[in-house]
């Protein structure tokens, strides 16, 4: 097993009991870094590979313990409209004592570095509930293809356990990426979020020409797909828009189904977190 | 075969049965104390069991009785439903202070007619002060129940002892005639000694048949003043089963659901215990069910309308408890356990079409009564769990799910033949018993291990009053590691063991002399061929159950204790200790790392969850070197009903950062509300750890989800597979809430529009609005699984 764990990657979130990312009763492993920067993502914090702190204000009861224990004096007590801790990133360099210190949790690192290992660990835990419900393990994100070694030791591992493995992806990838990894994924669930190229340009930095290109290479290759796309107001939900990706995802196979998401309205508080803009609203 | 088995709504009959039922204002009642009280008056002289058989037989005869022309199913202890029935003999000291307040209490409310409330205080409490049950026990033992009292709450001082699982299958094959046959021949050939016995047995069962009688009469009486015809057929028919009963067992369907019910109101009128359970009506009943079906004598409808009517009746009989105890068992839960499911003796399934119907019955009546309860196993039909997954998504708790492959095991452990084991029932809330022989004496005591960790941090002194009351075994800040305090906890534990026991032993004492029952040695076996009364130790087992109090504060705190003091000296003893005592004043900063810097109980954290299961383990083995009163053993629940609530308010400040007064974790296994983060299975792989084997007496773990999550059939699917992944793991039981937060704040809120919300409280339902305030906070507090974040 030493090999194994030798291999690490950056993961933000582990869910277990996790039941609307594929079949079953499901563990998803949320993996950091994603080549988009879709300006709806509900997973701010796993856009960017960088460990950032985060601070969640619902939990903070201004105890003041981190302003104290930081070197870089990054933090501060403010007391409008009622007192809370301000992070000045600016100055942060992420040595983590306030996290240490931090009582209630409030401050934490949004990613940590982990093991194959470990990740494996976590994953058996819920063997049982897989068996009865036909569920398993997913790989999500931020891009789970942005850590390849990484996605595949883990998938691999899994594999050799019997467990079914399903992988998120907006496929914004090389083909051989794909490639490598596809003998150890059961399930690919790829998000397509908009047909026409300028728009997906528009709100997720990147053209979709590759993604639609693997998303057809995928189809041929007969793997297991389901094709989501976010339901978001006013840019996704156009009528256009889904004709467009269902006469895409059609042609392609008419037997992949797919899945509309609905948009999270809980997803601003994520951004607040992280003290970055939210744009939608 | 559930496929074929169709919904329909039910009848209007049954829904105008369910509203008379909930509707009259309770009140309560003295009918029945007056009457015993003359008995006793009258036969002072009488040994005890005589008496007791008299006045039964008396109630029997005189008791006023009603029928309502639309009923199916007739039958009950008072002319008013939902009356709160006063037994004196058992003891009314609580009574005398609380008569007044019984309208307005913050729980469990009835009302007292002005003259019955003079009466009581003129004629009936003066012949009875210092003769009864409670005040037996509190002359004998009052003082070391009472000095214990912070650390083991003794129960079963006030009332008679129920929790009991008759034998349902024997009273339909003899009826109470074939019944008073048997006995009758016994007490020929008894010696001096048993005669007394079957003679009030005899009294009992005599009294029992001309009770059924009165009912066939009444039935006749009110059909010849009836215009409508479909109501005198009925009344007429009523009066047949009842006629028919009174001499012979039962031969239809409907016949036998009557006997049914005639068997727990009586079991009702001769005692005041709580919780006779009816156990596995799908096995009892099928064979009625399926000859009558056969014969083309009912169809499905018919019979479901029939069982539709029977679930009306459970709720019916309702048990007024004194203030504190309802505190306790909040929401008058009287606890008429059916169960469903489950495998036969051989290890087959035993789910039948009845299994079936019954759960529909649930879908239609969703009142608190009766208690469901499905049984499951590895080879349990999918069909089955997933109406049984349908059902709990409706919403009002039931059926609460329990587990054949990690229960049979645990009976076994406590040294019930594998026969036995096989055709266990629940009681109760979650009791676990077998069927018909078995005296479990479930509830004699709840013991705070929770309190006792608190005087082991504290030199044996109460931090919530400063006396001192455990011994002196040193303080947080005395002991040189985690070892150390363990063993000191350890001697706390066995020191309050040893007195409870005393004290226990003392209650069942007193329970002999004062409380035979004669009735109920009818139909539990082996009292009848041992010639012995059932509190005597007439029972085939006589068990006693002792709760083990609450494994998630104790893991919980143990943690803290272990890895942010003596491991990581994150925390100085004496600070710690110094935070205990002024219940964190001051130092929110210090009880927030109590919370967050160490897992917690119900994370899927070995380490933490086995510190809780060496406790638990600890106590149930010190549990198992005494016997008891009546000669058997005594072992552990794992289970608190809603006690977690006044428990709590025992208990100072904890080192889980727990705040002195406040609830400890609910239901018994259950992680500390709010404080599990990873979902369902993580909690379930956490409570996999706690020993259910050796909690022989039964365990309760609750879980709630969001309604969303049943709308989808996906999802309820993954429910659905969610209790096929329980029944693989080694847990008794689990029940599930399904209900946002929103929704029970509105009901707290304005609880006029939210009279018909049912909720699970422990091992039971109550209407929500019907709880005291407290206990709705915590219940609102508990973690929501199914969210999609």
């Amino acid at each position: 097993m030493g090999k194994i764990a030798e291999i690490e990657g950056i993961i933000f979130k582990i869910k277990r009991f996790s039941v609307h990312d594929g079949p079953g009763i499901r563990t998803s492993v949320f993996l950091k870094g994603c080549p988009l920067n879709c300006i709806w993502c509900h997973s701010p914090e796993g856009i960017s590979s960088d460990i950032v702190i985060w601070h969640d204000q619902s939990l903070c009861i201004a105890c003041g313990e981190c302003v104290n224990a930081c070197p870089e004096k990054a933090l501060e007590l403010a007391n409008e409209p009622q007192p809370h801790v301000r992070i000045n990133r600016k100055s942060c360099i992420r040595n983590g004592d306030c996290v240490k210190i931090c009582p209630t949790g409030a401050l934490q690192f949004a990613g940590s570095k982990t093991s194959v290992t470990d990740v494996v660990d976590e994953i058996i835990k819920d063997i049982l509930y897989y068996e009865t419900s036909g569920g398993g393990v997913t790989l999500t994100g931020g891009e789970p293809l942005n850590q390849p070694y990484f996605s595949k030791e883990i998938l691999k591992e899994c594999k050799k356990r019997n467990i079914h493995t399903a992988i998120e992806s907006c496929l914004f990838t090389e083909k051989e990426t794909i490639l490598a990894i596809m003998d150890f994924v059961d399930l690919f669930i790829v998000d397509i979020k908009i047909f026409d190229g300028q728009q997906h340009i528009r709100y997720t930095g990147k053209s979709n020409r590759i993604i639609k290109d693997n998303l057809q290479f995928l189809a041929e290759t007969g793997k297991s797909l389901i094709v989501r796309v976010p339901v978001i107001p006013g840019i996704t939900d156009t009528v256009e828009n889904k004709n467009d990706c269902e006469k895409f995802v059609h042609n392609l196979n008419k037997h992949i189904p797919i899945e509309y998401l609905n948009y999270n309205p809980l997803t601003e508080n994520n951004y607040k977190r992280l003290d970055i803009p939210f744009l939608i609203n | 075969m559930i496929s074929d088995i169709q919904n329909p709504e039910p009848t209007s009959r049954i829904l105008s049965l369910k509203n008379k039922t909930l509707s009259p204002v309770r009140y309560l009642s003295l009918e029945q104390a007056k009457i015993i009280t003359r008995i006793y008056q009258e036969n002072e002289h009488l040994p005890v069991n005589l008496k007791r058989a008299k006045a039964l037989a008396a109630s029997l005869s005189e008791m006023p009785i009603t029928i309502d022309p639309e009923e199916l199913i007739v039958g009950n202890r008072t002319p008013d439903s939902r009356a709160g029935v006063v037994f004196p003999e058992a003891g009314i000291n609580w009574l005398l202070k609380e008569i007044d307040t019984l309208p307005d209490r913050p729980q469990d409310r009835f009302n007292v007619r002005q003259e019955d409330a003079i009466y009581f205080r003129e004629n009936i409490e003066p012949f009875w002060r210092g003769k009864t049950l409670e005040d037996d026990i509190y002359n004998l033992f009052g003082e070391e129940i009472s000095e214990i009292g912070k650390v083991v709450k003794i129960n079963q001082t006030d009332h008679a002892q129920g929790h009991i699982c008759p034998n349902v299958e024997d009273w339909l094959k003899y009826g109470p005639a074939g019944l008073l046959k048997t006995a009758r021949e016994r007490l020929k050939s008894a010696s001096d000694i048993r005669k007394t016995f079957y003679e009030s047995v005899c009294i009992t069962l005599e009294a029992s048949c001309r009770f059924i009688q009165r009912y066939s009469l009444l039935a006749s009486d009110i059909a010849k003043n009836h215009d409508d015809i479909s109501i005198r057929k009925n009344l007429r028919e009523i009066a047949a089963v009842c006629k028919n009963l009174s001499v012979k067992p039962p031969e239809s369907f409907r016949e036998a659901l009557q006997s049914v019910w005639f068997l727990f109101v009586i079991l009702h009128m001769e005692s005041n215990g709580s919780s006779f359970s009816p156990g596995r009506m799908d096995q009892y009943a099928y064979p009625f069910y399926e000859n009558d079906i056969k014969s083309g004598t009912i169809d499905r409808n018919i019979a479901i309308e029939l069982l539709d009517a029977l679930f009306i009746k459970f709720n019916q009989i309702v048990y007024m408890r004194n203030a504190n105890s309802a505190k306790y068992f909040a929401g008058f839960p009287i606890g008429f356990n059916v169960t469903v499911g489950g495998q036969k003796k051989n290890g087959q399934d035993a789910t039948n079409e009845l299994s079936y119907l019954i759960l529909k019955t649930q879908d239609h009546i969703r009142l608190p009564q009766p208690n469901l309860t499905a049984r499951l196993h590895k080879k349990s039909p999918p069909e089955f769990i997933s109406e049984c997954s349908r059902v709990i998504g409706l919403g009002n708790g039931m059926p609460q799910i329990v587990n054949d492959e990690s229960i049979i095991p645990a009976l076994k452990n406590a040294g019930i033949h594998t026969d036995d084991c096989t055709d266990y029932a629940l009681v109760g809330c979650v009791e676990l018993s077998t069927q018909g022989n078995y005296l479990g004496w479930s509830d004699a005591a709840m013991f705070n291990l929770v309190k006792v960790l608190e005087l082991t941090l504290n030199d044996g002194i109460c931090l919530l009053t400063g006396r001192q009351i455990g011994p002196r075994t040193g303080t947080l800040s005395s002991y040189n590691d985690f070892a150390d305090l363990e063993k000191a906890y350890g001697t706390q534990v066995d020191y309050f063991t040893e007195k409870m026991i005393k004290a226990c032993e003392a209650v069942e004492n007193c329970h002999q002399a004062h409380l035979p029952s004669p009735f109920l040695s009818s139909v539990v076996d082996d009292c009848i061929s041992n010639g012995k009364d059932v509190t005597a130790g007439g029972a085939k087992y006589n068990m006693a159950g002792i709760q083990a109090i609450q494994v998630a504060n104790i893991a919980d705190s143990l943690a803290v204790l272990r890895k942010l003091v003596f491991e990581d000296k994150f925390i100085m003893k004496e600070t710690l200790l110094d935070a205990l005592r002024t219940n964190f004043e001051g130092k929110e900063t210090l009880r927030q790392s109590c919370i967050h810097k160490v897992p917690k109980f119900g994370n899927d954290v070995a380490w933490v969850d086995e510190l809780g299961s060496k406790w638990i383990t600890y106590f149930a083995d010190r549990l198992r070197l005494y016997k008891n009163f009546r000669g058997g053993v005594y072992h552990m629940g794992l289970y608190t009903v809603s006690a977690h609530v006044p428990m709590g308010q025992n208990v100072g400040a904890t080192p889980d950062g727990r705040l002195a007064g406040t609830p400890l974790a609910d239901g018994g296994m259950s992680p500390m509300f709010g404080r599990d983060k990873h979902g369902p299975t993580a909690v379930l792989n956490s409570v996999s750890r706690i020993p259910s084997h050796l909690a022989s007496n039964g365990t309760l773990l609750n879980m709630k989800f969001l309604p969303s999550f049943f709308k989808d059939p996906r999802d309820r699917e993954k429910f659905t597979s969610l209790l096929k992944s329980f029944v693989c793991l080694p847990v008794n039981h689990v029940q599930f809430n399904v209900v946002t937060a929103q929704e029970l704040l509105n009901a707290k809120a304005d609880p006029e529009t939210h009279r018909g919300l049912t909720i699970r409280v422990a091992g039971y339902t109550a209407y929500f609005t019907e709880l005291a305030g407290d206990l709705q906070d915590e219940i609102i507090k508990r973690t929501t699984h199914g969210e999609n974040s």
